[in-house]
Parts: structure tokens; sequence; C-alpha cells
């Protein structure tokens, strides 16, 4: 088992910090360094991930949030349009609002 | 990528190659494994399909060999090979008997193994499995280019209406420069053209669900399916050959609905009478 259960709630800055990682461990540092990664920064438009590569950041997410967060299932609720236009300030909000409801 | 014992993902090892797994509601009593297509991976079920399948079912995606996150491997592209593949993970994962379902070229190794190992196929959904004779699959291959693969992405495979960006763009052509030149895909493609008229598909016993887009141009391989197959029915949804794509959530519900059978709809209803009875 690789899901680590976090105890204290993270802030804003602090996911926005977590899930960079996750992005560059996804598609490479040799990528990640040509990418402005912001708030804003978008799955597929800005940041180039194709699906695959957003499983596999979804499985980064699951693992270090562990049970505290349904993110395959909140993914499982959006249509293609709404994935391609996935920001990652959607993930950060949808973590804070995980967090404040526990 | 971790072991094959992690929560929700796992990379199985066979024949010291990993396979890309993915599973959901593993306490489930029965079993669906998705096969995806050629050139694409398992996230054309993960984010619509299986969480809907998951909702009764454990439900298995891998990545083929050389798609996805899967290991590369050189040779092993035909049927006999992708179904021996398929039952070592079933028996890494000791699955004994399960429901199956595959899209596209996944549709022919879901039919292939139906036939190989009946027991162990409980009942079989093929979405939009081409006739790999007369197949239009076959033909890119032979006209690949880096400017074809352009106008190929943008028109025919899963990434539909995602804009290609340079490093995808690359990425895909290192797949497709890795699979046509480098390994036997082609050949072994080209092996199966008579796939539907050599192999016994009259003596697939499992009962079967076809689901093609209506206006899929593979929506005539549907129907010399379901002439073939005996205890076959098909179903056709509004779209073409990217009809997962399309329509994830209608697909899942054919998909749900045929695998759980008319036993669980009448257990359903029961519940439901129970219920308004009790009111």
């Amino acid at each position: 088992m690789d899901a680590i259960t976090t105890q204290q709630p993270l802030s804003s800055e602090q996911i926005f910090n977590l899930l960079k990682t996750f992005i560059t461990e996804v598609i490479g540092e040799e990528f990640v360094e040509d990418l402005d990664i912001s708030r804003e920064s978008s799955f597929t438009r800005d940041l180039e991930m194709d699906s695959i590569e957003i499983v596999s950041f979804s499985e980064k997410v699951k693992s270090h949030f562990g049970e505290h967060i349904d993110f395959t299932g909140w993914l499982s609720g959006m249509d293609l349009d709404q994935l391609i236009n996935l920001k990652l300030d959607d993930i950060i909000k949808y973590i804070e609002s995980c967090q404040s409801s526990k | 990528m971790t072991s094959l014992n992690t929560l929700n993902h796992a990379s199985h090892q066979s024949k010291n190659k990993s396979v890309h797994i993915q599973e959901y509601n593993k306490g489930a009593k029965e079993t669906i494994v998705l096969i995806h297509g050629m050139f694409s991976n398992l996230s054309v079920y993960y984010f619509n399909i299986a969480p809907v399948l998951a909702q009764s079912f454990h439900v298995v995606l891998y990545d083929m060999k050389s798609h996805g996150m899967s290991d590369r491997c050189e040779y092993g592209y035909d049927l006999l090979s992708m179904t021996d593949d398929l039952r070592d993970l079933m028996d890494a994962l000791r699955l004994k008997s399960v429901y199956l379902a595959g899209y596209s070229y996944g549709g022919l190794i879901a039919m292939k193994m139906a036939m190989r190992y009946p027991s162990r196929v409980k009942k079989l959904a093929v979405i939009e499995a081409p006739d790999p004779s007369d197949s239009e699959t076959l033909s890119i291959i032979d006209i690949y280019s880096k400017e074809f693969l352009v106008d190929y992405i943008n028109n025919y495979t899963d990434t539909t209406r995602m804009r290609v960006g340079k490093r995808q763009l690359d990425k895909n052509h290192r797949m497709y420069e890795y699979l046509f030149y480098q390994t036997s895909i082609k050949e072994d493609m080209h092996n199966e053209r008579f796939f539907f008229s050599a192999e016994a598909l009259d003596s697939i016993p499992q009962e079967t669900l076809l689901i093609y887009g209506k206006s899929s141009n593979c929506l005539p391989s549907g129907r010399k399916l379901y002439h073939t197959v005996p205890r076959s029915k098909l179903i056709l949804i509004e779209g073409d050959h990217n009809l997962p794509i399309q329509q994830p959530a209608e697909t899942a519900g054919k998909l749900k609905d045929f695998f759980e059978g008319w036993q669980v709809k009448i257990k359903q209803i029961n519940n439901r009478l129970w219920q308004a009875l009790r009111l």
C-alpha cells in the first residue's frame, strides 16, 4: 500500500505545490521547465497532458489522500469537455472541500 | 507504478514484463475485465465507464504490451499471444471466470478469449470490433508518417477534440515508430485478416452483446457478427468508432445492464416493491 494518510488539512498553497510535484513526476522535469504551471493551468490545453498521464496523476492524488477523497468518483461525473477544461484550481478547491467536510 | 498489492493500481510482472493495471471495487463478487483498442490505453475506460460498472462489479483495466504504461515488447500482437497475456493476467489476479468486454481490436481479443477459454468467460461484450479483412485500421499501418499521425490523432483516436501539442505529438510519434518499425505488430495484425471467416465465430458459446455506433464505418462488421455469433444481440448508439469516448455514460449503462442480467433486475424490482409495500 502506498496510501499516505494526511493528518493535518493542507493549505491551498500546499495542495498546489503537491499537485505541481505530481505533474512533474508524471510528465518529467525537462518538460516542466518550459511550462509556467499556475492555478489556472488546464491539464490538456496548457500542460498538454494526455489521458493516460491524467490517469497517472489521478492515481498519485488518490494514493496521497487515500480514502479522504473520492477523486475518481469526482472525475467520473465529468464529460470529456469538462475533463479537457479541468484546471488545477478546480482540483485544489475539490480537495479543500473534502478536507473541510471531514 | 507500484507492486500488485496496492490499493487501486498495480504493475503486474508477467514474464519479466510489467503490465499496468487499474482495479476498482476489489471486494465485489463478480469481475469485469475491459480490454482497450490498438494504439490506445486503459484511459478509454478509466474516467467514465469503469466507475459506473464498479457500482456492482470488481473491475479490472489493463494496458496492453507497449501501450499506456505497460512495458514495451517486440513481438506477440496476434490474437493468440494477446489472449495468452490476458490468461496470464487473470491467473495472476486469481480470476477464474469473468465478464469480458473489449473495444475495437480489444473486441477481437475478447472474442478470441471467449473461444479459447469458454469456461473463463461468463458473458462477452464487443464494442466496435472491426472486421480485420476490410478494416481501415490495418491500412493505416502502411501509410504511416508523422504528418499522417497529426491527421490520424485529430480524427480517429480517442484524443479526438483534444488539441495535440508538440510533446504529445512527439510522444505518440515515438509510440507509433516503435510499434510499426521495431515490433511484429504489422505482421501480427495482418495475419489476423481472416479472423471473421477463418475462426469459428459461430461456436462462441457465451451470451454476447455487440455495441456499435450508428454512424461508424465498423457497423457492417457488427452486423456480420450479429448474424454469425449465435447468442448475440446488437445495440446501436449514436456515434462513430469513438463510441466509448463519445457516449461513455450510455456505453457503460448498456454494459452494466447486460452483465447484471435479468436476475439482478428482478431483484431490484422486488426490493422496490417491498419498499413500496412497507410505506
